[in-house]
């Protein structure tokens, strides 16, 4: 008659202080359960015993024995239909599972092995036998102990690192301006899409006063956490109080000149290009000076186009260095559009590899003039990730426009 | 990437097989600073076999570029692609570091410089 109980019996461990393993017997016959639970004690294993499968299963989930002894033949749920549920729970899957028989035909073992076990132990094995079976399914389940507590860990540092990539992610969008109005007559509307949680893309505006306005956008070589705080020191650098002490801080070419100086190459070679404008709203003049960035035009209402280029070095390339500052000679009208962008807006390839390309972008902006420009915006990198086939942009992706409205 | 020093008079050749990017750039990085261990003061990259330059492969040929100067050493391009030669000319690389079409002209010129 098959047993229902369940039986737990602690046996001291084999060396004093250590926690003995644990090792679950489930066997419907009575005799040959207790002899075997008397054979593992002496060897100074915890030993817990049940008679049928669904205590042994409770037993497994509760105790979480290093290593379970199953018999095959068993009525109601024999070893094979135990080992599959034992796959198929995650809190127990990983459970090292010897299977005794009293066969050890090729077939029934290789069944064995494919529905779940771990090993198998013939009925008839000898004493030494059993014992280094045993002990080699010991083994292997303290390996797996072992590397299931580093994936935890692993995941619990990975789980805080996000947490705090996130914060920091944060942080940097907080940097970026509110959509909107940014003058009587001065519209702004944007797209940021960082490749990975923190992106070295930035872009601002500085309201000087209610006539002036500087605008920027700067890219930082590399992707991740470190162009991310460096794109974030030349921001404030930008914004701060150290350009309002220097002469001429409302000089594109000035400001581009001193950032030069303080933001140089690093030891891993990453550097910033950037453009950086002026507006004048009252006298509607715009000047830039661009360091290795060529990433921006002007969309004229009347629908012409002028790029915003001037060959120049990245920042830190060379110290020291001028920019020049560029102005250009035709005031804006009113729905005049002025765009800023990053390189990875249009440097997407296909799934072929081609790229979608400068010409390719800028005929986009163009060709959806007519639309209110937030919407030319979203439009514009749709599009891209159309070309893409995907939304994960592999690099930065930044684009900033202002227009004229009045 | 792959690369190979091969001693010139005053400098050394290094030829360049694969991409200089940022995943590359720690190759990159070790085997400039090997050549710089062993006190060459002109550095010859040969870059017929770089088919990619990216923008951290740009910064890492200025950096490169920046601390032969500290030690009056110098840096030359040898032979880029056309595709690899319009990336460093939009960021002004030329400007920087020279760029020659024959390894005689490239040794040369270091000689007459000296």
């Amino acid at each position: 008659m098959p047993s229902s109980s369940a039986q737990s019996d602690a046996s001291s461990g084999s060396t004093a202080g250590a926690t003995p393993s644990t090792v679950l017997v489930v066997d419907d016959e009575p005799v040959s359960r207790a002899s075997m639970a008397a054979r593992l004690k002496r060897l100074g294993y915890r030993v817990l015993q049940a008679g049928e499968g669904k205590t042994g299963l409770e037993l497994l989930r509760r105790e979480r024995p290093e290593l379970t002894i199953l018999d095959w033949m068993m009525p109601e749920m024999d070893g094979p239909s135990f080992c599959e549920l034992v796959r198929q729970d995650s809190a127990i899957q990983s459970s090292q599972i010897l299977m005794m028989t009293g066969h050890d035909r090729p077939e029934e073992i290789a069944e064995g092995l494919a529905r779940g076990a771990d090993d198998f132990l013939s009925k008839a094995a000898s004493g030494q036998e059993i014992t280094a079976r045993v002990q080699a399914g010991l083994r292997t389940a303290m390996l797996i102990r072992r590397l299931e507590h580093a994936t935890d860990e692993i995941r619990r540092k990975q789980d805080v690192l996000e947490q705090e990539l996130q914060s920091a992610a944060q942080y940097v969008k907080s940097l970026l301006p509110p959509a909107g109005m940014l003058l009587p007559g001065l519209e702004l509307a944007h797209a940021y899409r960082p490749s990975l949680a923190l992106g070295g893309d930035l872009f601002n505006v500085l309201r000087w006063d209610n006539d002036q306005i500087g605008l920027y956008l700067l890219d930082a070589s590399g992707h991740g956490v470190a162009p991310a705080l460096r794109s974030a020191g030349l921001s404030t650098f930008l914004r701060g109080g150290g350009l309002r002490h220097q002469p001429g801080s409302r000089d594109p070419g000035g400001i581009l000149t001193e950032a030069n100086k303080q933001f140089p190459l690093t030891e891993e070679g990453t550097y910033f290009t950037i453009i950086f404008a002026r507006f004048d709203l009252k006298a509607r003049t715009l000047s830039f000076a661009s360091a290795g960035h060529s990433g921006a035009f002007l969309h004229h209402s009347s629908g012409g186009v002028t790029w915003l280029k001037n060959s120049s070095l990245p920042l830190g390339f060379c110290v020291p260095n001028i920019y020049e500052t560029i102005h250009l000679p035709v005031p804006l009208s009113p729905g005049d559009r002025l765009y800023l962008f990053s390189d990875g807006v249009y440097e997407v390839p296909a799934p072929s590899g081609e790229m979608w390309g400068q010409e390719r972008f800028a005929q986009t902006v163009l060709e959806s003039g007519e639309l209110p420009m937030a919407d030319v915006i979203a439009r514009t990198v749709e599009r891209a990730a159309q070309w893409l086939g995907h939304d994960q942009f592999p690099d930065d992706v930044a684009l900033m426009g202002i227009e004229l409205t009045a | 990437m792959q690369t190979r020093e091969r001693p010139v008079p005053n400098g050394v050749i290094l030829d360049i097989v694969g991409d200089l990017t940022y995943a590359n750039r720690e190759l990159f990085k070790s085997a400039v600073e090997a050549v710089r261990q062993k006190g060459y003061r002109h550095l010859i990259l040969n870059m017929p076999e770089v088919r990619f330059v990216d923008s951290s492969g740009l910064g890492l040929l200025a950096i490169v570029s920046q601390n032969f100067k500290l030690t009056q050493g110098r840096v030359s391009l040898l032979k880029p692609q056309s595709y690899v030669r319009e990336i460093m000319t939009l960021a002004n690389i030329p400007k920087l570091i020279p760029v020659y079409d024959n390894e005689q002209d490239a040794v040369a010129a270091y000689q007459m410089a000296a």
